[in-house]
Parts: structure tokens; C-alpha cells; sequence
């Protein structure tokens, strides 16, 4: 199939109410989606505070592409292609460590950490020096952060960092206001947990208020949980389209009508006093309502979920086969809130988590359903006659409408569109 | 105090393992260096080691190219 | 604790390691076969399961773990398990597990017994075959019912890559 084939075929495959199966199915169009979305546009990679000190560097990625991101001794963060520029080696191999230098096994070639090829060995075997400037390890082209999360883009130009993120940079500004110091970290490490399945019934499901009734109400039930009625037909929280493919599920409305401060975290102030001070001296008079209001629950496409309390990271490593990679949000500075965090992040997500387990299952049932010859089409009608706009002039529907979905395939028919 | 040795332990990274000792069999102290991977041993004294803690950025990049000491294209 | 079999050609009590293997295998048969209940009935009433993730021997309390399970949430587990709604449990695994080199580690004055074994598990499901191994160490408490688990962890080989959901019992 030649890419003008693929270029006609995106509108008679995404309609405004229906997607076609063979989206999730067919290797040309994953091989599409590879170039035109996971190499083109803003892809998140990593946070700052996975390389905290000068000259760290952490093992990455963007969908299959293995990425270095280092911290020189200035302070700048690089994305870097771990791939030898001799005979295409890894670099590195540590997932994570100290060092100006990268040395590459195979024969020596050796790479400042901003990506300059320093030298290689037996420098007479070369005619000239002429090698060694043109032979630095590959770079994403653009580096961008927001609030500490660091994304990158291997086009040379197109939108900035704030343009893509849009209406969503407001998802990181409330992640990080929850934090007394304003600051998240991400350092309890990642589960991994992968599926066989393709990465869009992951981003679809994330900002899928109509599936946690089902799909979670074994821990509901057993766990005494609220979370059920959050995404009930009763439920006054709204589902966003907040522009460029990112979507929410604003659970806010339902917060301020139960108003108990923390209670989107299933706890009260009585509970961690040590932070609920902390927050207080930041915010004041405001504390309460930052505490009733909690954090936010958005998909940034096409592989960031802010999911309240965890972060997650979608990984693409081929057209039926995707890992998740998720850890717990930390604040800077606030022990007791951390540990609550990590605790509840280990009994909901990855491979055996009480949540994230069943979600699995599920993107893993699509993938083999939608296998079968008919219907050709998924349905993501839901909420169509009652899409409305807010005060942002957002679309907006009810807390089990199926308006994320429609945005995130009108932004991906957009992308692959795009020239 | 001579011929006294305080070991400082050892630094390891994916591309190198070196071993740090406090050797004393000079007249002052040094700092010894034991490449873990080749045996090879390097000392630096007390102003080489300060005069290291102002190298600005970049500056031992020079010597990290292979060809310069170790793996010599001339040799 | 004191070491029981370390040494080269200190006397290992028999009898002992028998009862500790029979527990062992026992508690890998009510595994294989959904025998919850009787599964959680081989805990103390504090017990603490553990898989660790990024490595064997991680801080629990600050990094990511596949598994951290208090006695109350190993509750929470079997229960959710009960309800015939947990999905990646829906249908449940076919399992077959083989368990060796079952060593006693330590005993302790207090009657508690450390003791470690390798495992191999073959999952079947509609995704296909999955291969788990690694190896569990528990700590074990006499107690009138006889062996009780305190403590079991399960260092996977693959604990450090990305793995497939395991809502099966490990
Ligand atoms: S491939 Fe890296 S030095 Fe040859
Ligand atoms: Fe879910």
C-alpha cells in the first residue's frame, strides 16, 4: 500500500459516530501511525526529576524508539537515539546511571551526554576528523518540558510544547498545585505491564466513563468503593474534549456536590494532618476547595494519562502489542501523603493490580473481537445528541458519554491526514 | 603512616569500574585509581585533585576520546 | 535466626524440612486449583505478601511492587477473586506450577521457620501460554493449626521487564 492509498482511506475509515476495525488490526497503518503521529507530534518521554543531578541519564522511549534522556552537567535535558553512529550498537545498557560519557561496547566510540561523538579508538584507521563531527548519536529533534514533563517531538518544527498541550497544560497546573512544594516527583520507579493488544484501546479507555461499572465492579463491590457512582447515569461529572486529541473526565462536579476534602482520594484531612498543613500554608483559605476538587483524571494524547494519583505512559511496540508503564505520583516534600499514593498505587495498577488487571483483560478481549468479520465498525455514538459546550467552549457530555473517544479520533484523523 | 592504605571503595558504571584508594606510600598522600577492568592502577595528588574540581563542563571530554592515550591511532 | 543447612555437613532435620516441603506444595496445589479460601486460611492473621518489581530487593514502601499485599488486602484479593467478575480471572488460568529446591533458611527461637524454594508455573489462557519463574521465600509460624504463613515473597526472573497481567495466585 502506497501512503496516497492511506492518505484516501482515512475518511472512509473514521466517521464522526463509528471507526472501522482495521484501524487496530492492520500493520500498514500501524506502520502509518509510527511516522505521522508517534514521530511527528509531541510524544512524553520522561520527568525531570528522573534525572535530578548533573550528568544522570534513564533509559526511554518514544513507542518503539529507544531514547536516552540525559541532564548535562548545565542542567539541559537531552533526548538522545541510544543507537551507535558506527555499526548502530546500543550505548547504553544500564537503565539508569551517572556519566558525562557514553562508551559504546562494540569498539569504543565514545559520546558526550549531550550527544557530540568525543573520539574512538585508533583514530589513524580514519582519514580525517572530518567523522567525528558529523557522528553524534541521533537527537529528537525537540526537547520541550511543562511542569517538569518532558516531551519530545522529531520534527524539526510544528507546534510548540504549550500549542499541542492546549487546554491540558491546566491538568499539570492541578497535578502540581496538590503539591505543597508545587513540585510532583516520579521516583518510585515503573510496572510495566503488557498487553497484547493495540495502543489505542489503551488511550480510549482511559477517559472511558461507561466501562469502570463494569469492568471494576468486582472491587467495587468488595472494596466498599464510591468510584462506581462517579460514572453512574446519575453522575453531574462531565467528559471533556480539551482539544488536539487530549480528553478528561472531570470528575469535579461530583466532588463539590459530595464536598468532603480529600474524599476523591478515599481519605479525610484527619488522615495525613502533615500535608494537609503543608498545603495549607501554601494556599490558605483555598485549601479546602483544591482538597474537594483533587486531581485530574486526563489523557494527553497520545500516551500521558494523569490518572489522579498514578501516572501512566503508553508504549506502542507493535500493532497488537503495548506496554504500560505506570508509577505513583509523589509530592515533593510530603512523606505521608507518598506513601498513602504508593500504597494505593501498587493495590490498583500493573500486572496484579486490582484495577488496571481487569482494564487489561479487556483491551486484550477488543483486540481478538475485533478480529471478527461484522460488524466491520465500533460504535462511539454514545452521548451524540447530548454533546454541549462549557463556559470554555469545550464539548462536553455526561460522565458515561463517549465525547473523549470521538475527540481522540478526530485529532488522530487530523494527524494522519496531515502531510 | 607510610605504606598505609585507606580503601574509599569502588565506583561502577555500565562503561567503567574503577576501585579508590588513599595510598600513603609517599611523603604526602594520593589518591589511587585501580581500573577494575584491566588492573591498570593512576594516581592523583591533593592539587591535581583540586585543580579537578574546577575543570569547567567539558573539559575532560578532550581526554575521554579513546584515541588520545589509550587506544593511540599512531601506536 | 540461626542457619540450619549453610554449613558443609551440619545435620539437617529431616523431619522438619519434610513438613515445611509438604506446606509448600500444598500451598502451590490450592493455587493451581482455586482453592482460595483455603489459600488465605495458610496466613497469619498478619501476614504480608510480597512481589517485587525492578529487581528482588527493592524498599516496598517507596518503589513500585507488583504485589504488596497487607493481610487485609490479601483479603481484599481473594475476595474480589469470589466474585466471578474479575475478569482477567474470567474464565480463570489453567495452572500447573512445579516447585524444587525447597531449602530451609533459618529457624528462629521463636519457633518461625524461613524457607525458600524455586517455582515454574505454565499458564494457559486464551492469550496463549505464559511461563512464570522465579523463586518464593517464606517466613512460616508454628501455630496450633500447624505451619501459618507470615511472609511470602516472590522474586520473579522477569520482575525487571514488562510482564502480562498476573491476577492469578504467584
Ligand atoms: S557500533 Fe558502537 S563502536 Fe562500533
Ligand atoms: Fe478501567
Amino acid at each position: 500500500m502506497t501512503s496516497a492509498d492511506l492518505a484516501n482511506r482515512w475518511d472512509s475509515l473514521i466517521e464522526p459516530g463509528r471507526v472501522h476495525g482495521s484501524l487496530y488490526t492492520d500493520p500498514d497503518i500501524y506502520a502509518a501511525e509510527l511516522e505521522r503521529i508517534w514521530y511527528r507530534t509531541w510524544v512524553y518521554v520522561g520527568h525531570v526529576s528522573e534525572v535530578p543531578e548533573p550528568n544522570d541519564y534513564v533509559l526511554k522511549s518514544i513507542g518503539p524508539q529507544p531514547v536516552i534522556m540525559s541532564r548535562d552537567k548545565q542542567g539541559q535535558i537531552h533526548l538522545l537515539l541510544n543507537r551507535c553512529s558506527h555499526r548502530a550498537n546500543l550505548v547504553c545498557d544500564a537503565q539508569k546511571g551517572n556519566s558525562s560519557a557514553f562508551r559504546c561496547p562494540y569498539h569504543g566510540w565514545t559520546f558526550s551526554n549531550t550527544g557530540k561523538l568525543l573520539g574512538y579508538p585508533f583514530n589513524s584507521g580514519y582519514d580525517g576528523t572530518a567523522l567525528k563531527s558529523e557522528l553524534g548519536l541521533g537527537r529528537v529533534a525537540r526537547v520541550a518540558s511543562y511542569q517538569g514533563f518532558v516531551f519530545g517531538s522529531f520534527a524539526q518544527d510544528g507546534p510548540t510544547l504549550e500549542e499541542h498541550l492546549g487546554a491540558a497544560t491546566d491538568a499539570f497546573d492541578r497535578l502540581v498545585r496538590l503539591s505543597p512544594t508545587g513540585e510532583v516527583e516520579l521516583t518510585a520507579g515503573w510496572l510495566k505491564h503488557k498487553v497484547k493488544a493495540n495502543w489505542k484501546m489503551l488511550v480510549e479507555n482511559e477517559t472511558d466513563g461507561y466501562h469502570p461499572q463494569f469492568v471494576h465492579a468486582s472491587i467495587f463491590s468488595v472494596a466498599d468503593s464510591g468510584i462506581g457512582e462517579l460514572y453512574g447515569d446519575k453522575s453531574v461529572a462531565v467528559c471533556r474534549d480539551l482539544g488536539n486529541g487530549h480528553t478528561e473526565n472531570d470528575l469535579r462536579p461530583e466532588f463539590r456536590r459530595l464536598d468532603q476534602p480529600l474524599g476523591w482520594f478515599g481519605t479525610d484531612p484527619a488522615k495525613v494532618p502533615g500535608y494537609v498543613d503543608q498545603l495549607t500554608a501554601v494556599h490558605g483559605d483555598n485549601t479546602r476547595e483544591i482538597l474537594i476538587d483533587g486531581s485530574p483524571h486526563v489523557m494527553v494524547f497520545p500516551n500521558l494519562f494523569i490518572a489522579e494519583i498514578q501516572l501512566f505512559v503508553i508504549q506502542p511496540l507493535a500493532v497488537d502489542e503495548t506496554v504500560q508503564h505506570v508509577t505513583a505520583v509523589q509530592y515533593k516534600g510530603s512523606p505521608d501523603m507518598n506513601r498513602r499514593m504508593l500504597q494505593q498505587t501498587i493495590g490498583s495498577v500493573g500486572p496484579a493490580g486490582f484495577l488496571l488487571a481487569d482494564d487489561s483483560e479487556m483491551y486484550e478481549r477488543n483486540q481478538r473481537g475485533v478480529h471478527a468479520r461484522t460488524p466491520e465498525w465500533l460504535t462511539i455514538k454514545r452521548g451524540l445528541h447530548r454533546e454541549r459546550r462549557d463556559e470554555n467552549d469545550h464539548v462536553i457530555g455526561d460522565a458515561t458519554d463517549e465525547v473523549p473517544q470521538r475527540a481522540i479520533w478526530k485529532h488522530y484523523r487530523s494527524l494522519m491526514e496531515g502531510q | 603512616m607510610a605504606g598505609e592504605r585507606v580503601p574509599l571503595g569502588e565506583l561502577s558504571s555500565e562503561f567503567a569500574s574503577v576501585q579508590l584508594t588513599i595510598d600513603h606510600d609517599g611523603n604526602g598522600p594520593r589518591l589511587r585509581i585501580e581500573d577494575l577492568r584491566t588492573g591498570h592502577v593512576g594516581f592523583l595528588d591533593p592539587l591535581e585533585l583540586e585543580t579537578l574540581a574546577w575543570l569547567p563542563e567539558g573539559a575532560l571530554h578532550k581526554l575521554l576520546d579513546p584515541s588520545l592515550l589509550r587506544w593511540r591511532g599512531d601506536a | 535466626m540461626h542457619a540450619t543447612s549453610e554449613a558443609a555437613g551440619m545435620r539437617i532435620d529431616t523431619d522438619l524440612l519434610r513438613e515445611v516441603e509438604q506446606f509448600i506444595f500444598r500451598e502451590a496445589r490450592f493455587q493451581d486449583e482455586l482453592e482460595y479460601d483455603r489459600w488465605e486460611a495458610l496466613w497469619t492473621d498478619d501476614g504480608v505478601y510480597w512481589v517485587p518489581a525492578n529487581g528482588d530487593d527493592t524498599d516496598p514502601t517507596k518503589q513500585v511492587s507488583i504485589i504488596f499485599d497487607n493481610r487485609a488486602r490479601i483479603a481484599t484479593r481473594i475476595k474480589q477473586l469470589h466474585t466471578g467478575k474479575r475478569h482477567s480471572q474470567t474464565p480463570p488460568s489453567r495452572l500447573r506450577r512445579l516447585v524444587s529446591n525447597v531449602e530451609l533458611l533459618g529457624e528462629g527461637d521463636d519457633g518461625q521457620v524461613r524457607a525458600g524454594a524455586n517455582f515454574v508455573v505454565y499458564e494457559s489462557r486464551e492469550r496463549g501460554v505464559t511461563l512464570w519463574a522465579g523463586r518464593s521465600e517464606y517466613t512460616l509460624c508454628r501455630t496450633p493449626d500447624g505451619l501459618r504463613m507470615s511472609y511470602k515473597k516472590v522474586a520473579l526472573v522477569d520482575n525487571d521487564r514488562a510482564l502480562y497481567t498476573l491476577a492469578f495466585l504467584i
